[in-house]
């Protein structure tokens, strides 16, 4: 099939089958509000294009694949190029056994179960190997303990993707497993987690007897570390930049003359040392953008780039850097919040929303191990727990 | 799209200076040219003339490659990364002023000069005030005669004791305009300053009564010398991007090397952290020069704005990375024989020259509507 024959048939697809006002707000988490139209895009092949016909897919090229996605993307229409995107679908396409894929991968390409994430522990943040949620095998089904954090969308969620450990007796990364835990049982309690920002987007999961068929496992038995580095994988391809901008949006100036504005609303841009802090904070915004154009371009080119690791670091030092300096701009109009205060709203949210992304999904101190371990070669520090059993390493 | 080079001939070219740099640039080059008065290594000119470098703003019909900034870029990249020690910048500077003018006589008399590499260009521009800004320019010229008579004092003149063309911007009754002096001129006084980047020919020049033949037409011409500034720049931020990244790798190659207390000392995270840092502001100047030297090649309508942010950003990044090298290589870095001072040098002098970093930010705030 030529890729002007894929464009026609896929636009005359979707002019059959999508109406745009159809669109709704969409969830990230729950069920999906677009159950019946994802049916029908699996039945198409688009949902999953470069996947082989007995999973639903075309057996297409990925280039094949982003035809698709840009004919979906131009009406607004969701649910292809879920073999780039969907974490939950890939991950259990790799490692599920052929039993339970054929059950959950319709289900998760379709939108008809909500998921979430059981990583994250209050002793295993960063160090996500020192998990001590327990899962105990009892016949054909493990007994699960422990308690999750940092979990967005549990309250909704059907599954959730969990690594516990089921053996102590060798060194941690080699005794944690990855399941597929069903989250509607008595076992399980979600709290919301209210954050420094006054807000919840996340929760905390605890886990107190409750139970996982041994059919949901991922991968081999205590095999679950390697599950979890290519659902991570998938995660970060995904997640790209999820930093947010100052919370009201309106008294907010949009583009690189933002700054400038605010400045000039508060009578400070006459201030030769706001404007050179105006200039960095806008030039750092500048060339982060110039950073990833030119990533782009190389990887079309073929050549790897260094550049991909630093966008975490750039987009940190960025935020909080903008929100010193609008905090600067305010004054001690910065002591006041609530709506009638947007400026401080924004300047506040900010100082302290600048954290998501300079503590989530790994700190700043830890994305500049990755870089330098990954990308400039440096040795990593030797790891005590390494070789250990896990029943001896100190955490918490 | 933005060169007349093709991505094929771009590498192929870049290859070629590079194996040209390896060969006839190396460290003790550099040092050896440090010792010499001028600084001028008249043999790597010669050969770097040959592949047309000096040339590479020059149309062909005036004797140049044509290949735009771009490459031009690129090339300072290059060169940057060994410290050349060439009058590369005075060039572009006067090939830019001289194109700025668009008089075909004088460009048919100058250029072909500039791009064979046989006319070295020295540009007397700004005065002591040392702005690089229309204010800051302290020749007065008066009409005299057929000619004029220029007085005054130009500050931190580049390249001028190897230089066998003086270009002098001058105010004049009706503005900036722009003058050509002989060498040797009399009532010229080239006074050579001791420069903290060994390897730079800086010069004061006072001038007394020095006649000169005006090249600019009537009226102001400060646009054309804000252009040939902002070309400078360009030039400038990739030598700057070219010396952070090679100081870069040699930072952490050694930090792979060097092992204390049992280990690499990358291994600690000390040292890792600055070099991911780093890595990041190493990559910054890289994207910011080479966005500039493209936008000026398209003739996009942000250049000069991105030109300001690539001439601070690649200024500071130079700047922070050859300081934090020299911390992070530890006593070997405080050693004259060691490499790291030479760039901290050049980092130091490039982030003053054609305008500083704040100076640079002050136009940039101006450029964003502030």
């Amino acid at each position: 099939m030529t890729d002007e024959e894929l464009i026609a048939e896929v636009r005359g697809w979707l002019a059959a089958n999508w109406n745009p006002r159809d669109k709704v707000q969409a969830e990230s988490f729950g069920r999906s509000p677009y159950q019946s139209f994802l049916e029908k895009v699996l039945a198409a092949g688009y949902a999953v294009p470069s996947w082989p016909k007995e999973l639903g897919g075309r057996a297409m090229t990925p280039a094949q694949g982003r035809l698709i996605e840009r004919e979906f993307a131009a009406v607004g229409a969701p649910g292809a190029g879920q073999d780039r995107h969907n974490l939950w679908a890939n991950t259990a396409l790799a490692y599920a056994t052929p039993e339970f894929r054929d059950e959950i991968v319709p289900k998760l390409l379709t939108g008809a179960v909500g998921m979430c994430l059981l990583y994250s522990e209050p002793g295993a943040g960063s160090d996500l190997a020192a998990v001590r949620t327990r899962a105990d095998l009892e016949g054909d089904r493990f007994r699960v303990n422990g308690q999750k954090v940092w979990t967005s969308g549990a309250a909704i969620a059907d599954y959730g993707m969990l690594i516990a450990r089921t053996d102590w007796d060798v060194p941690k990364h080699l005794g944690i497993s990855f399941f597929f835990l069903p989250m509607k049982q008595p076992g399980i309690e979600v709290r919301p987690l209210r954050q420094i920002t006054d807000e919840a987007h996340f929760n905390e999961v605890f886990i107190t007897d409750a139970f996982v068929p041994a059919a949901n496992l991922l991968g081999p038995l205590n095999g679950g570390w390697k599950v979890l580095q290519t659902a991570l994988a998938y995660e970060r391809s995904v997640m790209g930049d999820a930093a947010r901008g100052p919370r009201s949006g309106k008294g907010s100036p949009k583009g690189d003359g933002a700054l400038v504005e605010l400045a000039r609303e508060a009578g400070v841009l006459d201030d030769p040392l706001i404007r050179q802090e105006i200039a960095q904070v806008t030039a750092w915004k500048i060339l982060n953008r110039m950073n990833n154009a030119r990533a782009k371009a190389e990887l079309k080119r073929g050549t790897s780039s260094p550049i991909m690791s630093l966008g975490k670091l750039a987009m940190s030092r960025i935020l909080h850097q903008e929100a010193r300096l609008r905090t600067l701009l305010l004054g001690a109009d910065s002591l006041l919040e609530g709506p009638d205060h947007p400026r401080a709203e924004d300047a506040n949210f900010l100082s302290l929303n600048a954290y998501f992304t300079s503590i989530g999904g790994g700190t700043d101190q830890i994305q500049r191990n990755i870089i330098g371990e990954r990308v400039l070669g440096l040795p990593k520090e030797p790891e005590i727990d390494r070789t250990m059993p896990f029943r001896e390493v100190r955490s918490g | 799209m933005t060169s007349s080079l093709s991505a094929e001939e771009l590498d192929a070219f870049l290859e070629s200076l590079k194996r040209l740099l390896a060969d006839r640039c190396t460290e003790g080059d550099v040092r050896r040219l440090m010792e010499q008065p001028g600084h001028h290594d008249a043999d790597l000119w010669a050969r770097l003339s040959e592949m047309g470098v000096p040339g590479l703003l020059v149309e062909p019909a005036h004797g140049g490659l044509g290949a735009g900034p771009a490459v031009l870029e690129r090339a300072m990249e290059e060169l940057g990364a060994v410290l050349a020690p060439t009058p590369i910048l005075s060039t572009v500077i006067a090939t830019a002023l001289v194109q700025g003018l668009g008089d075909e006589a004088v460009s048919a008399r100058l250029l072909p000069g500039l791009a064979d590499g046989s006319t070295i260009a020295a540009v007397a521009l700004t005065g002591p005030a040392a702005k690089w800004t229309a204010e800051s320019v302290a020749v007065a010229a008066i009409p005299e005669g057929n000619g004029w008579r220029l007085d005054g004092k130009a500050a931190f003149v580049l390249h001028a004791s190897a230089a066998n063309l003086l270009l002098v911007v001058a105010r004049a009754p009706d503005g900036i305009a722009l003058f050509e002096v002989e060498a040797g001129a009399k009532g010229m006084s080239v006074a050579p300053l001791p420069a903290f980047d060994r390897t730079l020919d800086l010069a004061d020049i006072g001038f007394e009564g020095v006649a000169a033949v005006r090249l600019s037409a009537p009226g102001d011409g400060w646009a054309v010398v804000e252009q040939a500034l902002d070309m400078g720049r360009v030039a400038l931020a990739g030598e700057q991007a070219g010396g952070t990244r090679r100081v870069f790798e040699f930072t952490t190659g050694y930090a792979r090397d060097r092992h204390q207390f049992g280990r690499a000392i990358g291994s600690f995270q000390a040292i890792k952290h600055m070099a991911a840092d780093l890595l990041l502001e190493s990559e910054s100047a890289i994207s910011a020069a080479r966005h500039a030297a493209e936008a000026l090649a398209d003739g996009a309508a942000d250049a000069p704005q991105s030109i300001s942010l690539a001439a601070f950003a690649c200024a500071d990044a130079y700047v922070r990375t050859t300081a934090d090298s020299i911390q992070m290589h530890g006593g070997i870095a405080f050693t004259w024989v060691h490499p790291a001072h030479l760039y901290l040098r050049r980092a130091r002098a490039d982030a003053q020259l054609l305008g500083s970093s704040a100076a640079m930010r002050e136009r940039f705030v101006q450029q964003l509507g502030g």
